[in-house]
């Protein structure tokens, strides 16, 4: 292998675990005497919990434990962790219950049908409350309150504006006004959530879990529990898939935790597949209503942009969706004056959280919607009006952010070219035998600098340990879930250190045995922090190094000596120098045998209240339009994207590619369907996410851009196109059809009825919705 | 979640198989290719105490083709066997293309034909194909021996004619006739793993270049399969071009009663079942008219 | 309510007590601690806990462990026959980046290479059309197609009369076995 693998295809370090099955995830570990765990959850949407008897459950043979929430201490928690009054969840409910699903006990046992026997003995009443459903009966005067400190039920409202919005519109020539909806949707990470709890004499505690956010299941289960941060360890093993669904603290990280300490038995819980769907996190459903203004010749004036976003029953994440929506409305193009509200409304629905993309898709599903209706309007095609507005390196959103590298334009060149748009676009909507094209566009943040879980630590830490037998272990936080990023940091070392990949162990996502601190996987944050920490601790050892082998060889240590090949070595005579484990060895030597360590931190300083840097892209779908069954099948997707320097092309792929598939889904055929707070479709059958018959082909391209900020000139990739999908898909299937969809999924079913003049139908599949449940499965 | 805790029995005779059932009565189930069965003990929608498996008799797999008797299907013949055979792909194409549908390929390679139809779910995508084919079902118990024609198996959603003692032992399609042809189409949201909203066979015989016959039977669009009897008999004697098709499929669309659901609504049901019956004999009528055209469409429509 | 049955999985045999209705995904998973085999939704509508039974892909978690017995199952763990000898379905699928969490991979890998026994030569369409009963929530898919048509090309390869034994650095199977390699069917 090479030891110069950045801007390589360079396969996974956890590749053959994957491929051979040896990987180990959460619930793939048993431990001697372990108990299971199993969760009863409300049936019913909001409540009182007027009685609560466990004892029946108790009593059964081998059940160990019965957890209920005053069992527990009362310590709410959140991420939010910076605003304490927006941390408002409790692991085990106390006195009522807000949605379906919320968790109200929680059982161990010695094997798992004992436990889900016990949770059919607990017997719970529940005094009814009125319950609301969606934002507007939430923000109704009098309407039910869900936590008594938040009596409008607006739990967080955030505002962003520059610039002086009535000139804007008064000088503009054409405006518009449009309103979008968006539906919740589930990560759908194929790996269920999965916990297991040790606790050992001291009752500390050791949690393995599926997480995406090792420090901040750490910290939180620590507070909850009133242990010390460092009583508790948290060990992230092979983890499958997360986007945002596993980076909180869980009730059953909790239940495990405290039942361990109970019993001093290991305790594992493991979420079901329906569990999931009808209780976990999904994305934030919003109403979008933006207002924006235009010149004749297509410059942007102003933008007035209003979002309510139905948070569910808790914050979650919210406070983060509320404030990035608002930015990312802004992002893109160059908005003279800019207005966002946003509110985060509760529901007794299940909390909506993270999600790949984070506030963007729906920001820019509605964003980009309208600037392609926009264009129609104004008979400007619609890449010509985005290139004429398009950011550029050193634009801004007054104090807010800063765009550093930006191939934006780049991009939209690119895709034109790639999907012969001036062509095929040349024809009017309706007119291409049910085929169409359309574009959407996204930027996205690369990390997050607004310390919202206000940690003490760097935001991301790296130690480099060189051993005199050539290897080096490296140590630290960061999370990988599937991203990549284990072997991306890795690429970054060996490069740096001039190593080969084999060379490099690597211990990472343990809370106890890598250096504090890091905030996890989300934002897209790891290549740019942790891979920046990562080359600081490198330095420190090749630093180390080069000294040892110029006083040597007598070089010149700031200008000749390179580490390449697995040499310490004079850049222009490689006869001068040595293998890196003898130059590990003689600086040990030097040093009475003190180690060769490098640490390496990065915490952001300096950069706004959002990122270090943006990456961009531009997307175009094709789709083909059966007008008379309304089924939209995306045939091709093109994407040209700026995510700074390719650091692994095969890697990067691999998150467009993913990202398509998410996007489609958002598209056309993913929602979690509510009725009476109940998740109707909560299994993978009526569940619609694309399937291997579904996806298009998918061809991209990277306009390269070298960002200071990155390591070696890198940008995020791996959730920025989420963002575009929709939107090009919408446009596709306008340009397809004749109709402008601008509230998804665009099912065939909504498509069609739009397509014959029908609104009769998608609300009378809402009303149907709610009164039959899906038939049994049809096999044999 | 765990399955409900239930006693197992693999009996290696068909006889034993019924004595079990005529001793466990209601309280048994019987489990065929299980990919259903399980779903729903796991769900807690079954609580049988007694499943009686039977894949450990032998001979119940069998799949037999004769020219003169037809195709002969046992109750463990499982559906990637009849998507595989190559007589189900040369004579009874509708029929690969009802099984091509069935959920996925693991699916296919546990479940079989008659659990399908025995599971009497109303979007069973073999049962559409076979009721227009005409094919009959043998029932066996301790008591005898009975057949039926298969339209009249179902009851209702989940519900069929079985008596408890009774097993579903053997589907007999009829021979292939001349100048006729079959197709199955179904429309789901997405292309796999899915369920139909909307399942469609359609079948008719041609004479002098007109419809001498026709059968259209819809799936999910009512709690059994719907046999469209007026709107089939509407086309005989009439030329199978667009103007008849489209008037069968307006016919169907009106006469069936379909519920909305998650997966769909009545009304998008039954505008969709209009497009399908009139795509269906279409390509039925392709394949009437003659073996050539029928292998091209057999070919583009089914992917083993 | 346990019996004891006699499972045969990856050519060993295995002596286990088990409850009937514990499904084959449970014994793998829990008893035999072939962790390697997943459980995605237990509704048999991911793929991620597909096993060969005899050769064919079934959804372990909708089978019964007692309706195995009698019968050939190959699980993930068994595709390789050692550390540097991976089934073809695996090294490519390690070379053409089609893993990301890796948790759809070994059901994913298990509907690859039954394809491939069933169709050596599997056109686009038709690998799509293979994978279809695996979700991946990742890759997009296109990794995963791609790595596919490799391990068909290499199996190709090594089923050409005149090819030289396996390349144990590439895992290619040595000889000509083009119905899947490592697999035991």
């Amino acid at each position: 292998m090479t030891s110069r693998p950045i801007g390589k295809d360079v396969p996974r370090v956890d590749g053959w675990a994957k491929a051979t099955g040896s990987a180990l995830y959460t619930d793939d570990l048993s431990l001697p005497g372990m108990l299971h765990g199993a969760l009863l959850r409300s049936p019913v949407p909001h409540a009182r919990i007027a009685h609560l008897d466990t004892r029946r459950a108790a009593a059964l043979p081998g059940v160990k434990a019965v957890v209920v929430g005053s069992d527990l201490p009362a310590v709410r928690y959140g991420n939010w962790r910076l605003v304490p009054t927006t941390q408002d969840e409790l692991a085990l409910a106390r006195d009522k219950v807000r949605f379906v699903g919320d968790e109200v006990a929680a059982v161990a046992a010695v094997d798992r049908d004992t436990a889900e026997e016990a949770l059919a003995l607990i017997r719970v009443e529940y005094e009814p409350l009125p319950a609301v459903f969606d934002l507007d009966a939430a923000m109704a005067a009098g309407a039910p309150v869900l936590h008594e400190a938040t009596p409008d039920n607006v739990s967080v409202t955030r505002k962003i504006a520059f610039g002086d919005l009535e000139a804007g519109f008064g000088a503009s020539d054409y405006v518009r006004e449009d309103t979008f909806t968006v539906q919740a949707v589930s990560h759908a990470y194929l790996e269920p959530c999965a916990t297991l709890a040790q606790a050992d004499d001291l009752g500390r505690i050791t949690l393995t879990t599926s997480t995406q956010t090792p420090y901040i299941v750490q910290c939180l289960l620590a507070s909850t529990l009133g242990l010390r941060e460092n009583e508790v360890r948290v060990v992230k093993p092979a983890v499958g898939g997360g986007f945002g669904g596993k980076m909180e603290l869980r009730p059953w990280d909790v239940c495990a935790a405290f039942i361990a300490r109970r019993t001093g038995k290991p305790v594992k819980f493991t979420l079901s597949r329906e569990e999931e769907l009808a209780t976990g996190r999904r994305r934030h459903p919003m109403r979008l209503r933006s207002r924006v203004g235009f010149k004749r010749d297509g410059t942007l004036m102003a933008k007035d942009f209003q979002v309510l976003l139905e948070g569910g029953a808790y914050n979650s994440m919210g406070p983060t969706a509320t404030f990035l929506v608002g930015n990312f409305g802004a992002m893109l193009y160059r908005y003279p004056a800019y207005r966002y509200a946003g509110a985060h409304v509760y529901t007794n629905h299940a909390p909506a959280g993270a999600m790949r993309g984070f506030g963007a898709p729906q920001a820019l599903f509605a964003t980009e919607t309208q600037m392609n209706m926009a264009a129609e309007a104004l008979g400007i095609d619609p890449i010509e009006l985005r290139l004429k507005n398009a950011m550029r390196p050193g634009d801004e959103i007054p104090d807010v952010a800063t765009v550093g590298t930006c191939g934006f334009s780049e991009c939209l060149e690119r895709v034109a070219e790639m999907s012969g748009w001036r062509e095929k676009r040349s024809q009017g909507p309706g007119k291409g035998g049910g085929k169409g094209l359309g574009i959407g566009c996204y930027s996205f943040i690369t990390g997050g600098v607004f310390n919202w879980f206000n940690t003490p630590y760097p935001f991301s830490a790296a130690e480099v340990r060189a051993y005199a037998d050539g290897t080096v272990h490296l140590l630290t936080m960061a999370s990988d879930i599937g991203q990549g990023s284990d072997t991306v940091l890795q690429q970054i070392l060996a490069e740096e250190l001039g190593i080969r990949m084999q060379d490099i162990h690597m211990t990472a996502g343990d809370t106890a045995m890598t250096p504090k601190g890091d905030l996890g996987t989300w934002g897209s944050r790891v290549t740019l922090m942790a891979g920046n920490a990562v080359l600081e601790a490198a330095r420190q050892v090749k630093e180390e190094l080069a000294r040892m082998v110029s006083l040597r060889f007598d070089l010149n240590v700031v200008q000749e000596v390179e580490l390449k090949d697995g040499m310490v070595r004079s850049k222009f005579r490689p006869d001068r120098g040595i293998p890196f484990a003898e130059a590990v060895a003689m600086a040990q030597k030097a040093n009475r045998g003190k180690p060769v360590i490098g640490r390496g931190t990065y915490t952001p300083r300096d950069m706004g209240l959002v990122t270090p840097t943006f990456s961009f892209g531009a997307q175009v779908a094709e789709v083909d339009v059966d007008r008379e069954t309304g089924v939209t099948r995306v045939t091709k997707v093109y994407t040209a994207h700026d995510c700074g320097t390719v650091l692994n092309p095969m890697a990067v792929d691999g998150q467009v590619h993913g990202c398509i598939q998410m996007g489609m889904g958002y598209a056309l055929s993913e929602e979690l369907v509510m009725r009476d707070g109940k998740t109707v479709n909560a299994s993978f059958l009526d569940y619609k996410m694309p399937g291997a018959l579904d996806m298009p082909e998918c061809e991209a391209v990277c306009v390269e851009t070298h960002d200071p900020r990155g390591p070696f000139g890198a940008k995020e990739t791996g959730e920025g196109p989420i963002s575009a999908t929709a939107p090009a898909i919408a446009d596709a299937v306008w340009h397809a059809s004749g109709h402008r969809a601008t509230a998804l999924p665009i099912t065939a079913e909504k498509l069609l009825a739009a397509l014959d003049g029908d609104d009769s139908v998608a609300g009378e599949r809402r009303a149907e919705a709610s009164c039959a449940v899906p038939d049994p499965r049809p096999r044999g | 979640m765990s399955l409900c805790k239930f006693a197992y029995h693999g009996p290696d005779t068909l006889d034993e198989v019924l004595a079990l059932l005529a001793a466990h009565g209601p309280a048994a189930r019987v489990m065929a290719g299980g990919t259903d069965l399980v779903v729903k003990m796991s769900r807690g929608q079954v609580a049988p105490a007694v499943v009686i498996g039977l894949k450990r008799v032998p001979g119940l797999g069998d799949l037999h083709f004769d020219p003169v008797r037809g195709l002969e299907l046992g109750c463990m013949t499982r559906v990637s066997a009849v998507l595989e055979h190559p007589a189900v792909a040369a004579h009874y194409p509708a029929l690969a293309e009802a099984a091509q549908a069935t959920a996925t390929v693991q699916i296919r390679n546990m479940a079989t034909i008659a659990g399908n139809l025995c599971n009497a779910s109303p979007c069973a995508d073999n049962a559409p194909t076979l009721v227009a084919r005409g094919a009959s079902v043998e029932l066996r118990s301790p008591r005898g021996h009975r057949a039926l024609p298969l339209a009249e198996l179902f009851r209702g959603p989940g519900q069929t004619v079985l008596a408890p003692d009774e097993l579903l032992v053997r589907i007999t399609v009829p021979p292939p006739r001349a100048a006729t042809g079959f197709a199955y189409l179904s429309l789901s949201q997405r292309s796999a793993v899915d369920v139909s909203a909307v399942g469609v066979a359609a079948g008719l015989t041609l004479a002098d270049g007109r419809v001498a016959e026709a059968r259209i039977v819809l799936g999910a669009v009512a709690p059994t399969p719907f046999v469209a009897t007026a709107a089939a008999d509407a086309l005989r004697g009439r030329n199978p071009d667009d103007a008849a098709f489209r008037a069968a499929g307006a016919a169907a669309a009106e006469a069936c009663a379909p519920i909305g659901d998650v997966r769909a609504s009545a009304g998008y049901r039954r505008k969709m079942v209009a497009v399908l019956v009139r795509r269906a004999l279409e390509r039925a009528t392709a394949r009437a008219l003659g073996e050539g055209t029928a292998r091209a469409a057999r070919q583009a429509e089914v992917t083993p | 309510m346990k019996q004891t049955i006699r499972l045969r999985v990856n050519g060993d045999a295995y002596e286990v007590a088990v409850p009937p209705w514990r499904t084959l995904n449970e014994v793998l998973r829990e008893d035999l601690r072939l962790t390697g085999t997943k459980r995605g939704c237990g509704d048999g509508d991911c793929g991620a806990c597909t096993v060969l039974l005899d050769g064919r892909s079934v959804t372990s978690c909708l089978m019964l462990a007692v309706e195995a017995v009698g019968h050939e199952v190959t699980t993930v763990e068994g595709l390789a026959t050692a550390r540097d000898a991976l089934h073809p379905v695996q090294a490519e699928f390690i070379a053409a980046g089609a893993i990301q969490c890796g948790y759809c991979t070994p059901g994913m890998e298990l509907s690859a290479a039954y394809l491939l026994s069933r169709n050596p030569a599997p056109t686009d369409d038709e690998i799509r059309r293979g994978l279809s009963g695996n979700l991946c929530r990742c890759t997009g898919y296109q990794k995963i197609f791609e790595a596919v048509r490799r391990a068909a090309d290499r199996l190709k390869e090594a089923a050409r009369p005149d090819a030289a034994a396996g390349d144990p650095a590439t895992g290619g199977p040595a000889g000509g076995d083009p119905s899947g390699g490592g697999a035991r069917p």
